[in-house]
């Protein structure tokens, strides 16, 4: 399209080039206000500091005022014919209303709060200013209607900030019974991320001349900006946690032979044991008086036994569940019930399956917490997972394969063992990965069926292999160990950050034992995680040969 | 009158037709294969009865089980896993009824306790909703579930402001419009959005967001429904995100291709035709999207303040009191009598609210595939 118009008209040429520039600098103009604006929300930047001589607030103003004015100027140029554009004869009704929402809002703040008009006054402003805003970006050519409303807002936003109307020390008092306020450290920077938003997305569209292009690419801005975002958020979360959490991980580490603890492992009557050539005491104590260093070496063992718990209880049930529903049932009423039925295990609030432990499954283990009841609670959550992760690997499977084994004659049972599962194994144990990863962090669950202590000593480590022994009397199987109250990190980290600061236990800095646990129990989690996403890309290639 | 009775008939002859299948797929069968496989059923049945009951000799019918399915594992392996399979898919919908019963008979007596007269009628359980007071120690005893619902309200309001329409614009990313290159990298950076255990959400709101906020909006202590909005919208938004991304991607190739063929931008593209084609599915990713968020505990336990009271004004989101779950998360420590089953009752309207939500959306899906499977 670009082609023809410069070939048409080369005069204009030099001309599109300068004015596209304009509205380019207008986008890298927002996208320097938004991380500015950002990263004063984060106390990383501070308005006061001056840049030049002048408070950086100002500045920021200055620079809302030229934006404004940028994306104004642009669009009354393109309207006027000096810039080469295509634009439709609107900005659309999403625009339209979007905008004059924006301008009601505005407007009725105004209004009330400077003006100190009374509800009939401010009503009657924004209703006025909003129709208006909405007929001019409806009603007027897209040049104008898409650009005059964002830049003005900018302008006066600019202008506020300028003159100092919101300075940072500005407080505005809602004046409610529960009091709150907004204050201008906070109130500048948000209403500087909304307009530069709002600014950068209509000089995007002006940039690529409105229109359809222009639409396309001012859509595509945001888009971009929001997975931009969604990524920005995970990054710093983790980073965040990775910093706190290292100094508590890593006190006490040791390198070399001997520094480990001693493991002893009974395998068949034949004693194996061994010494870690390195010490990491938080993930090797428990906590003691006599500890060098803390740690939470019973969570740790607490959280794996709950996961081979509810993985031994919910993978068969699951699988078994997700075979009959694919390979023998027709599809009917029955499988619908069983569909409905898995769907609404899958979405119930984790918190309800710890009230159903608490309920069914206390009374029936003995009267207390323990950590078979946890371990079933988590096994309840998990198996809804698998049975829909299962059952989508197995659909996945071609019927020519089920066909291929049933033409040989073989029979269903044996065509399933030996065609269907194999196929669809990798599908059910990357569903099963990522499930345990899911099940492995909650809280909720294991609150009500499990908790154990704030700190716990390394003697309540369990140990369940060892914990078996038979009696006399019905159910002539006993295993204290699953009977009795166990931790997990999750619970671990909830019972730390409600603990408070009164209660340190033997720990010297119970901050640091805070971040070090819950990046511990983010270490667990996420490796699930990527041991199942590493795997289903495995897979994938591997199918895609 | 006639159609009860006709209703009544074909319901018998549906009953006598299944039990005729049964027959004729058992005599197909070899007779010690199916008394193996009725021996197991028996077994089953009776350790779950015992298992309901409470009696420790449970493990009788269990063991009996057991041994009997390994026999017939061994000797007549293709019923046994029939039989089997067949079991283990009842018990989903076993483990639904029980979450079903069990909370709900414990909600019972605070239902009992709560009844209030309308129109000379008791009805039980309407107290619980027409007062706001939350009181376990002092009398009047009261246990009121406006103020948690109140909660509960604002907090998924806010979370769906966010998730909503976050998710679809990363959902249209992910599958319209993002390099595969990209793409490989944002899709497990979403999940692993959702792999990040509630409890450390929880933390790190509770250790940084609740004091900044407390700064920036001059807010009495620290909790704001504000904030735990936020941080349970971001953690519903993997669902939304992957939901909406499969309903997306289940819009006929051939249709966009058409749009794009007449010129379109892909943008046009996804806005008219996509998206439309798309929209009862997206819509479901917002639904269960709002199922997790209101379903969702530890986050909201550790950040908000506790206290079971309406905001002042209703509309002040700056002041975080409880919600539905963290009321149960917090007090099912020192509950016992009717605080304990006042705290079921909040589990009840957590289950079935968020049971509706999960089967409007698997409606909704299974229209939009109805409609969309005529041209596949």
């Amino acid at each position: 399209m670009s082609t023809e118009t410069d070939s048409r008209n080369p005069l204009v040429k030099g001309d599109t080039e300068d004015t596209s520039a304009v509205a380019a600098g207008a986008v890298g103009l927002s996208a320097v206000l938004f991380a500015l604006s950002l990263g004063s929300l984060f106390e990383v930047v501070d308005l006061g500091t001056p840049v030049a001589g002048v408070p950086l607030v100002t500045v920021v103003g200055g620079a809302l005022v030229a934006l404004g004015t940028a994306v104004i100027v642009f669009g009354v140029g393109s309207r006027l014919g000096y810039v080469e554009t295509e634009p439709q004869s609107g900005a659309g009704l999403v625009a339209g209303i979007a905008f004059a929402i924006v301008w009601f809002v505005t407007a009725g703040l105004v209004a009330s709060q400077t003006f100190g008009l009374g509800t009939v006054g401010w009503l009657l402003a924004s209703v006025g200013v909003g129709a208006g805003v909405f007929v001019l970006s409806t009603a007027t050519r897209e040049d104008i209607g898409s650009t005059v409303p964002a830049g003005a807002l900018t302008a006066f936003a600019g202008l506020v900030v300028l003159t100092g109307v919101i300075a940072p020390e500005w407080v505005w008092d809602l004046g409610w019974a529960q009091k709150a306020s907004f204050t201008g450290a906070f109130t500048i920077p948000v209403i500087t991320l909304f307009v530069s938003l709002l600014s950068g997305w209509a000089a995007a569209k002006a940039y690529a001349g409105f229109g359809a292009r222009g639409r396309h690419t001012g859509a595509y801005v945001l888009v971009y900006l929001n997975a931009l975002s969604i990524v920005g958020v995970l990054v710093i979360l983790l980073a965040y946690t990775v910093v706190q959490g290292v100094p508590g991980l890593v006190n006490g580490f040791a390198l070399g032979p001997g520094v480990g603890p001693e493991s002893t492992v009974v395998l068949f009557g034949t004693t194996i044991s061994w010494e870690w050539p390195f010490y990491l005491p938080f993930v090797m104590n428990g906590v003691g008086l006599t500890n060098d260093f803390n740690g939470v070496l019973p969570a740790i063992v607490g959280t794996v036994w709950l996961v081979v718990g509810a993985v031994l209880f919910a993978v068969p049930l699951g699988v078994g569940a997700a075979v009959f529903l694919t390979e023998y049932a027709e599809r009917g009423r029955f499988t619908q019930v069983v569909e409905v039925a898995t769907n609404g295990l899958w979405s119930t609030p984790s918190i309800v399956f710890g009230l159903f432990g608490f309920a069914f499954l206390i009374p029936r283990f003995g009267n207390g917490k323990s950590l078979l009841a946890g371990a079933l609670t988590l096994g309840f959550m998990l198996l809804p997972l698998v049975v829909i992760t299962s059952r989508e690997a197995m659909l996945s499977v071609p019927d020519e394969y089920r066909d291929a084994s049933a033409a040989l004659g073989v029979s269903k049972w044996q065509t399933i063992r030996s065609v269907v599962l194999p196929a669809a194994l990798p599908g059910v144990v990357t569903g099963i990965i990522l499930g345990v990863g899911r099940i492995a962090g909650e809280t909720a669950p294991i609150l009500l069926t499990m908790a154990g202590g704030v700190f716990v000593p390394g003697s309540q480590t369990p140990d369940v292999v060892g914990g078996f022994e038979f009696t006399a009397s019905p159910p002539f199987v006993d295993n204290p160990v699953l009977l009795d109250a166990a931790s997990a990190l999750p619970y671990q980290l909830y019972a730390l950050i409600t603990a408070g600061v009164g209660a340190s236990g033997n720990v010297a800095n119970p901050d640091q034992f805070k971040w070090a646990t819950a990046l511990v129990l983010l270490v667990v989690v996420l490796s699930f995680y990527a041991v199942g996403i590493a795997a289903r890309y495995y897979f994938r290639r591997e199918l895609n040969q | 009158m006639a159609q009860p009775s006709n209703r009544a008939e074909r319901g018998v002859e549906r009953v006598a037709r299944v039990l005729r299948g049964i027959r004729d797929s058992l005599e197909d069968e070899n007779r010690a294969a199916v008394a193996t496989v009725g021996v197991m059923t028996g077994a089953l049945l009776a350790s779950l009865v015992g298992f309901l009951l409470v009696s420790s000799l449970t493990i009788v019918p269990f063991g009996i089980f057991v041994a009997s399915a390994g026999y017939g594992w061994l000797r007549h392996q293709e019923l046994t896993a029939k039989a089997l399979a067949f079991a283990m898919t009842v018990s989903t919908i076993l483990i639904l009824i029980l979450i079903t019963t069990f909370i709900f008979r414990e909600a019972i007596p605070v239902i009992r306790y709560e009844s209030a007269t309308v129109l000379g009628v008791s009805v039980p359980g309407l107290r619980l909703f027409l007062q706001p007071n939350w009181d376990a120690v002092s009398p009047p005893i009261r246990f009121s579930m406006v103020p948690m619902i109140h909660g509960t309200v604002l907090v998924t309001l806010i979370a769906t402001a966010v998730a909503a329409p976050l998710g679809i614009a990363a959902a249209l990313f992910i599958s319209e419009i993002a390099p595969a290159p990209v793409r490989e990298a944002v899709k497990p950076g979403v999940e692993i959005l959702a792999g990040i255990p509630s409890i450390v959400y929880g933390f790190i709101g509770f250790t940084i967001l609740s004091p900044w906020a407390s700064d920036q909006f001059n807010i009495l202590g620290q909790g704001t429904y504000l904030f735990v909005g936020v941080v349970v919208g971001l953690m519903a938004l993997p669902t939304v995100v992957s939901v909406a991304e499969d309903a997306i991607a289940s819009v006929p190739e051939s249709m966009k291709s058409g749009s794009l063929a007449m010129g379109t931008t892909d943008w046009q593209t996804m806005t008219s035709i996509t998206l439309p084609a798309a929209f009862s599915g997206v819509s479901a990713a917002v639904l269960l999207g709002v199922g997790r968020a209101i379903g969702e505990t530890m986050a909201a336990t550790v950040m908000l303040r506790g206290v079971p009271r309406l905001t002042e004004p209703l509309y002040n989101a700056f002041y975080g009191q409880e919600t539905l779950t963290s009321l149960i998360a917090r007090n099912y420590g020192e509950a016992d009598g009717l605080q304990l089953s006042a705290l079921f009752v909040a589990g009840v309207i957590l289950f079935v609210t968020v049971l509706f939500l999960s089967i409007g959306s698997q409606y909704i899906e299974a229209r939009m595939r109805s409609k969309l499977g005529g041209g596949q």
